[in-house]
């Protein structure tokens, strides 16, 4: 049986919950279909993640380390992929759905002849052929897709599976990579800087997201309050991005990031099928609004109809005690 | 700067209910605009380029009438089997040998949310690209693109000839001007029939609606009340806190 392969990405010194949970999909694929599973790790220090991708169901972790993997940049994770698609021919190759991969699927895609389907809620591959549900038509419909092409590229919403360990131990196998960054340089003059948000919402715990009905700065100073006292990292719907009241990096939807923390806080978010789509995987999620019809009620766990300007004092009070 | 913009026609899905209306791509018309914003003060065109149906003619005329120049219309009834692969396929066929300096395009289209065939083009055709740009200004000799990623915003100059997926956080899309809406209707559209497609490597076998969430609990009393019961919930049914 041909082999699967999941690209694992690194954040902040460790592999992305969303790749593991990628990796933990691929692991019960692979058992059920008798297919070896294996990684590929590209990173400045790739070996030292390779002992936490075996104990998630990597039998083999290709590790190929070099600086340039660390700047997020196509050109050279292109070409480690390739290398190491070329070298284990696999059937399956899964990655989670990060801005990082969106940016190389197209381009992987048509460089190792691969079908793709791209952002699915879920997948399985059944006598060769590969099946997925992924949202389309900005969410408001799911499509089931499927591939019998001989090989297939899939990258998976985070939050879709949930990760879990093994008692497995992959093999590490470093695979030399030289990059000439004159050939990078032919392209691409300089990467001028990366700023911003360091909390990178979509492996956050807890999840504070802000609607239109946060308003203005005390608002907002409301929320980042709740947000200090969970350790919360900071989202925000489309509509106040718009406004300039939260950065674009904060965004949570279809068009935005898709999250699915283990709490959720909607503050004075609507609830439009866009900015549920990136969120409907959260564990539990709490909801604040005004309007005791916004659709975001439909979704919650707990809904809580009210203002959230005389709301939000009192639960960061009964929070902070709560979690003193 | 000698733009070409890949456009789409696609169903209005910002519309509550769904009426069969076709708009242009939301992230399409950003990348126009952006066009538009670079050569505001220049003299060098902006060209189009759309594959779909006769009837598409309308949106192509919708994003002459922002402000471009030419376009040219690859004519294909049934655009419904064609994949991202498809797409980039024809795009590239067409585009093969022509001297922008760069190719722009939504970072997705609003129906299929695939976001493949920018990087897909940019491939085919052997040129640079950057994906999901929120930001784009000239520079000497190419683009300077920010894009958002994972954790925060990387800027990179790209080289022209390039290909850049444009997010409609980038900037809002022009109205046309009644002006530009008459010159559209005056432009000669440029119309070839597509060539031959091969067979799709994906194929989409049914769509229906996504299964919501079990319903939850809606309270409402006073803020005080509300708080307490909330924090009871979270403790001992939910175990979240």
């Amino acid at each position: 049986m041909k082999c699967i392969l999941v690209v694992l990405s690194i954040q902040d010194g460790k592999i992305k919950r969303s790749s593991l949970e990628a990796l933990t999909r691929a692991a019960t694929i692979g058992e059920a279909t008798s297919s070896p599973v294996h990684a590929v790790i590209m990173h400045s220090s790739a070996a030292s993640f390779a002992a936490e991708a075996g104990s998630y169901g990597a039998d083999t972790v290709f590790c190929l380390s070099d600086r340039i993997f660390d700047a997020h940049v196509n050109t050279p994770v292109l070409a480690g992929l390739t290398t190491v698609i070329n070298q284990v021919d696999p059937k399956l190759i899964v990655a989670a759905s990060t801005e990082s991969i969106k940016d190389i699927a197209g381009a992987l895609a048509i460089r190792i002849d691969a079908a793709t389907l791209p952002d699915v809620a879920s997948f399985d591959m059944v006598d060769g052929t590969v099946t997925c549900e992924r949202p389309v038509m900005a969410a408001k419909m799911m499509a089931k897709t499927t591939s019998a092409h001989s090989r297939v590229l899939v990258t998976l919403r985070s939050g879709s599976y949930e990760a879990k360990a093994s008692s497995g131990a992959g093999k590490m196998v470093e695979v030399p990579f030289e990059w000439d960054t004159n050939l990078l340089s032919a392209t691409l003059k300089e990467i001028i800087s990366t700023t911003g948000n360091t909390v990178d919402l979509s492996e956050a715990k807890v999840v504070v997201a802000a609607g239109r009905g946060v308003k203005d700065a005390s608002g907002k100073a409301l929320v980042d309050e709740l947000a200090s006292i969970t350790g919360a990292a900071i989202g925000a719907s489309r509509a106040v991005v718009e406004t300039g009241l939260f950065p674009a990096t904060a965004q949570i939807g279809q068009t935005g990031k898709v999250v699915s923390p283990d709490l959720y806080f909607a503050i004075g978010i609507s609830g439009a099928i866009q900015h549920v789509a990136g969120m409907s995987n959260s564990r539990v999620i709490v909801a604040i609004n005004k309007d005791a019809d916004a659709p975001i009620f439909d979704v919650a766990t707990y809904g809580l109809v009210g203002d959230c300007f005389k709301i939000l004092p009192l639960l960061n009070d009964a929070l902070r005690k709560a979690l003193a | 700067m000698k733009f070409c913009v890949c456009i789409k026609q696609v169903p209005d899905v910002q519309a509550s209910v769904q009426t069969g209306r076709m708009v242009l791509n939301a992230y399409d018309a950003s990348a126009v605009e952006q066009a538009l914003v670079i050569n505001e003060n220049g003299t060098d065109e902006i060209d189009l380029i759309l594959i779909g149906p006769a009837s598409a003619t309308e949106t192509i005329r919708k994003a002459l009438a922002m402000g471009a120049s030419n376009a040219t219309h690859i004519v294909m009834e049934n655009v419904a089997d064609l994949d991202s692969s498809a797409i980039a396929h024809l795009l590239a066929e067409s585009l093969k040998g022509s001297n922008y300096d760069a190719i722009l395009t939504g970072k997705q289209s609003q129906d299929s949310d695939s976001g493949l065939a920018g990087g897909m083009l940019a491939e085919l055709l052997g040129i640079p690209y950057a994906t999901n740009a929120v930001g784009m200004e000239a520079t000497a000799d190419g683009l300077l693109v920010t894009r958002q990623g994972d954790t925060g915003q990387e800027m990179l100059v790209l080289k022209a000839p390039c290909l850049v997926t444009c997010s409609n956080d980038m900037n809002n899309p022009r109205i046309p001007s009644l002006k530009g809406i008459m010159g559209a209707k005056r432009t000669t559209i440029n119309t070839v029939q597509a060539g031959p497609v091969g067979t799709p490597k994906t194929k989409v076998e049914k769509t229906f609606p996504p299964a919501g969430r079990a319903p939850g609990l809606k309270m409402e009393g006073e803020p005080e009340e509300l708080v307490a019961q909330l924090i009871t919930k979270l403790q001992q049914e939910a175990g979240a806190i």
